[in-house]
């Protein structure tokens, strides 16, 4: 056997591991991608809402140079935000708004992904009454109000309904500071957001 | 036996290439879905549930929260008309329309997504704050150095980037049509 035939078998022998580190690599690759925005410390539901009892409501600071808050925020935003959790009831987001200045809510996972969002223009009155619901929640709601239609509130009229594929996540509330003046009062007027968690009929 | 010592190197070159791909992946934005125009782009996905999979992770690895569809889009500029890098050392002129939205929002970043330092603590315009020209056009200049009118301070370091957020646009560009869509044009003046 020559030398130079056993350096092509010994590269030939080669080549499954090659494939293997290659089919390792893409593998180790998608698991890093799809496990990240549940595993990494600064996603906003690590950051933001994992800290809050599900219905505690968080006011944000502002944004400023060097404030240690999310990345790229808007200085003319103030944000309030509560966790849910849905293994432990329906989630009741409410919110009114003044109408002087844009607000907007939306409701994200705990993977970052935003399932839900509307602004004050979009709902009745610029009020927000979104009831974030497992569909088990929502088919024993729909089964119990079959059975007394009567008894459902006259206030719950404008309630939007969100299944949730996700049992966990947080509510984000915006509002805004029309000029550089204007943060405090927009910050103010997060006093109209409020979230609770609901109890589920025995 | 001899294809067995080969087990462990290719378990390291499997992890080092993974752990490579995935970092190179997650740096910078999102590397899918983004819609260009002029220096400007945006990644309108990003605000709603057909978010893919690396723009989920690049979010949470950055800690950013983006828009959601409902509340507008964000508008990311990296370069100014001519495909140039946004330089601190250099003076801008930012003129021309904006998108069709109730309000909307200018700030300037470091790149790693903090608003930048600045004498004057200002980080930020808004659209109801401009100074308007009769037409209802409007110029703002993005310097380190007061300028009169509409001044964006732009602090020192030099690299930066602007981001327009668009509230509540009034166009179809939720659905993701943005054609039409009409943003300033971003000149270089002169450079220190």
């Amino acid at each position: 056997m020559s030398p130079r035939l056993s350096a092509a078998d010994r590269a030939i022998g080669l080549i499954p591991w090659i494939l293997a580190a290659l089919l390792g690599a893409i593998a180790l690759h998608l698991l890093a991608v799809l496990s990240l925005p549940a595993l990494a410390p600064s996603a906003p539901f690590r950051k933001l809402a994992l800290p809050l009892a599900p219905g505690e409501r968080a006011l944000l600071p502002r944004a400023a140079a060097s404030s240690g808050g999310s990345t790229f925020a808007d200085p003319f935003a103030a944000l309030a935000v509560c966790r849910f959790d849905l293994a432990q009831g329906p989630f009741r987001v409410r919110a009114s708004t003044d109408g002087d200045r844009p607000a907007s809510i939306s409701v994200r996972l705990a993977d970052g992904t935003i399932i839900y969002s509307a602004n004050d223009k979009q709902t009745p009155n610029g009020k927000f009454n979104v009831l974030v619901v497992t569909q088990a929640q929502s088919d024993a709601m729909d089964s119990t109000q079959d059975n007394a239609d009567e008894t459902r509130a006259a206030g719950e009229d404008d309630e939007l309904r969100l299944v949730s594929p996700g049992a966990r996540g947080f509510v984000l509330f915006r509002t805004l500071g029309l000029r550089e003046g204007d943060y405090e009062a927009a910050a103010a007027a997060r006093g109209g957001f409020a979230c609770a968690t609901e109890k589920t009929a025995p | 036996m001899n294809g067995l010592r080969a087990l462990p190197f290719a378990a390291i070159a499997a992890l080092a290439l993974g752990m490579a791909a995935t970092l190179a992946a997650l740096q910078g934005d999102p590397p899918f879905g983004a819609v260009e125009m002029g220096p400007w782009r945006t990644w309108p996905r990003v605000g709603d549930s057909e978010i893919d999979p690396y723009a989920r992770a690049v979010l949470a690895a950055s800690g950013a929260l983006p828009l959601g569809s409902g509340e507008g889009l964000a508008f990311v500029a990296k370069t100014d008309d001519f495909d140039a890098a946004l330089d601190a050392r250099c003076d801008y002129r930012i003129s021309g329309g904006a998108p069709s939205a109730r309000f909307w929002t200018l700030a300037a970043y470091d790149v790693d997504g903090d608003l930048r330092p600045n004498a004057a603590n200002r980080y930020g315009l808004t659209s109801t704050a401009l100074l308007r020209e009769s037409g209802g056009g409007f110029v703002i200049d993005a310097s380190r150095d007061a300028q009169p009118g509409n001044w964006l301070p732009l602090g020192e370091k030099s690299r930066f980037i602007l981001v327009l957020r668009a509230y509540q646009l009034t166009s179809s560009a939720v659905a993701g049509a943005l054609d039409g869509l009409v943003l300033p044009k971003i000149t270089r003046e002169g450079c220190s």
